[in-house]
């Protein structure tokens, strides 16, 4: 009967501890505010860019009023580009990977095999708060922004939509966040995978249809990029967004994502504890 | 012309061990030169796609816009094999008070910390992009001009000082920043206006900011004006601007770099 009570204590000791985890972080964000504006200004740039370049493409392509490429319309185009953006918002991982393996190379693990912390469960809550800080301080500009792009959009999507809309965004959160985990961890069998994780790094800028939206590839290939999980780093959620994924296939493509979110999290917590079985401590 | 010498005796000998470095571990530099040929090719399957949809963008047909895709990427490989790997490292040596031991070194600070190390890895992007240049001048059946491309390699050379101006201007906000780990984003966020024709600012609100990124903030014209060159026109009054924008902002990139050296507090000492 007590051990209920007790086991609920232990349970909110635990959240208390990756609270306080993601309060610190979140403070660390905040230190370097002027490095941390100037980089978000900039990334805007690059949107500004691609949205004229498609202006020009439909225009060259003489469908700029109404008409189609691969299934989008030039507003379609637009609209996609920009949500692309809001999806990385929330799956991009920089640095992520290249801290695990150092951390290993280096024999830093050791805090987290000393120390009542996992180390999943702590660069989750670490993620989330340099997350909940980036989307906070860039909620003001990219608000801006889409107020500006308002007529490039056909509207706000239907209730249901919008919810399916933000669980696939969090979701996208979890699978970038174990993608790169799992990367991450194979600095347990090689001593240096920075190059590696850079091929990761520009493959999934096209793999994730962060570039263009994969419908506009010969159908064979299109299908192929939509098999695959880095597709819910970007695409897939604008594409729900934008009604691209029919109503009644909403919930089933979730699942599908929510399949591969938990099944990333296993191999990222696998290779874990395959890798401390090789893990040395060198320099700790 | 002494001091010349010097400094290209001491950049060679800095080449020779970045190579030997490099070389010691084959593995990873081929890795690096993978990861450079397979971004030409993500860029090569983009334009084809594009231009499966159109058969002209902003006033630039297929082959003269590969043209533009080569010429812009033997610029961003020429500014990466030569600078970017060491304004990279700026704000780290900023931040950790390092930089004291390259100003107490008997050579120019600049040249020290914009050009002390090659990333050799980048190197054959240069070629990448000269060879995608050739082939889409061979597509377009360009008939051999030795003043055209003269005014080009002119021009060429002034988009790089352009581009090196700006990566000095960015790296030496680092000192005011203290932070500024990111720069290699920064820098590839920055050079967005260099990867597409100038004619793509078209329109009420478009115009402006192309005006501004051309006359203001010179960053289109560093790949637009040589591109324009050799497979479309000679405009005379934007070569000759860029011309002047190229030194005008050598100088300015200095003088800010220097400003900020002197706002240098080392850190650790």
């Amino acid at each position: 009967m007590l051990r209920r009570p007790a086991r609920l204590g232990a349970l909110l000791g635990e959240v208390g501890k990756y609270g306080r985890i993601a309060r610190i972080a979140l403070v660390e964000r905040l230190a370097y505010r002027l490095d941390f504006i100037l980089s978000t200004l900039l990334r805007f740039l690059p949107m500004l860019t691609t949205i004229l370049l498609w202006l020009a493409v439909y225009a060259g392509a003489g469908q700029l009023s109404g008409g189609q490429l691969g299934g989008f319309s030039l507003k379609e185009m637009i609209s996609y580009l920009l949500l692309v953006h809001i999806s990385r918002m929330f799956s991009s991982m920089p640095g992520l990977a290249q801290g695990i393996a150092r951390d290993i190379r280096e024999g830093n693990l050791k805090k987290y095999l000393l120390q009542p912390i996992s180390i999943l469960p702590y660069l989750l809550s670490y993620r989330a708060a340099h997350k909940a800080a980036y989307i906070t301080m860039t909620a003001v500009p990219y608000a801006l922004l889409f107020f500006l792009c308002r007529d490039f959009f056909a509207g706000w999507p239907s209730a249901p939509v919008l919810a399916a809309y933000l669980l696939s965004l969090l979701l996208g959160f979890l699978i970038g966040f174990f993608l790169e985990a799992a990367l991450g961890m194979l600095g347990f069998w090689f001593l240096e995978v920075s190059s590696f994780l850079y091929v990761m790094g520009t493959l999934t800028f096209f793999l994730s249809g962060h570039m263009f939206p994969f419908d506009l590839l010969p159908a064979v290939f299109a299908q192929v990029l939509k098999a695959l999980p880095f597709q819910y780093l970007a695409y897939f959620p604008a594409a729900i967004f934008l009604d691209k994924v029919p109503q009644e296939a909403l919930l089933s493509a979730l699942m599908t994502e929510a399949v591969w979110a938990l099944a990333l999290a296993l191999l990222a917590s696998w290779l874990y504890r395959c890798g401390l079985r090789r893990y040395s401590a060198y320099g700790g | 012309m002494r001091t010349l010498l010097h400094y290209g005796r001491l950049w060679l000998a800095f080449a020779r061990f970045g190579l030997m470095r490099e070389l010691s571990f084959r593995g990873n530099f081929l890795v690096k030169v993978s990861v450079e040929l397979l971004w030409l090719i993500i860029l090569l399957i983009f334009y084809d796609m594009v231009f499966t949809h159109t058969s002209v963008v902003a006033d630039w047909s297929r082959e003269e816009y590969l043209f533009f895709v080569g010429c812009y990427y033997a610029l961003g490989g020429v500014i990466e094999t030569l600078f970017l790997i060491n304004c990279g490292e700026f704000a780290e040596l900023v931040r950790t008070g390092d930089l004291d031991f390259y100003l107490l070194l008997p050579a120019n600070e600049q040249f020290l910390i914009t050009s002390r190390d090659l990333d050799w890895a980048t190197l054959p992007n240069i070629f990448l992009g000269a060879g995608v240049s050739m082939l889409a001048l061979m597509q377009l059946g360009w008939d051999f001009d030795l003043g055209r491309l003269l005014l080009f390699l002119l021009l060429f050379a002034c988009g790089v000082a352009l581009a090196y101006s700006f990566l000095v201007l960015l790296t030496a906000a680092s000192v005011w920043l203290v932070r500024n780990q990111s720069l290699y984003e920064v820098w590839w966020l920055f050079t967005t206006f260099m990867r597409y024709p100038r004619e793509i600012f078209a329109g009420r609100w478009a115009y402006p900011i192309g005006w501004f990124f051309t006359f203001v903030v010179p960053v289109i014209v560093a790949t637009n004006v040589p591109a324009r060159v050799m497979v479309k026109v000679l405009e005379p009054e934007l070569a000759a601007y860029t011309l002047l924008a190229s030194a005008v902002l050598l100088v300015l990139s200095r003088k800010v770099f220097y400003l900020a050296l002197q706002h240098y507090r080392s850190a650790s000492s």
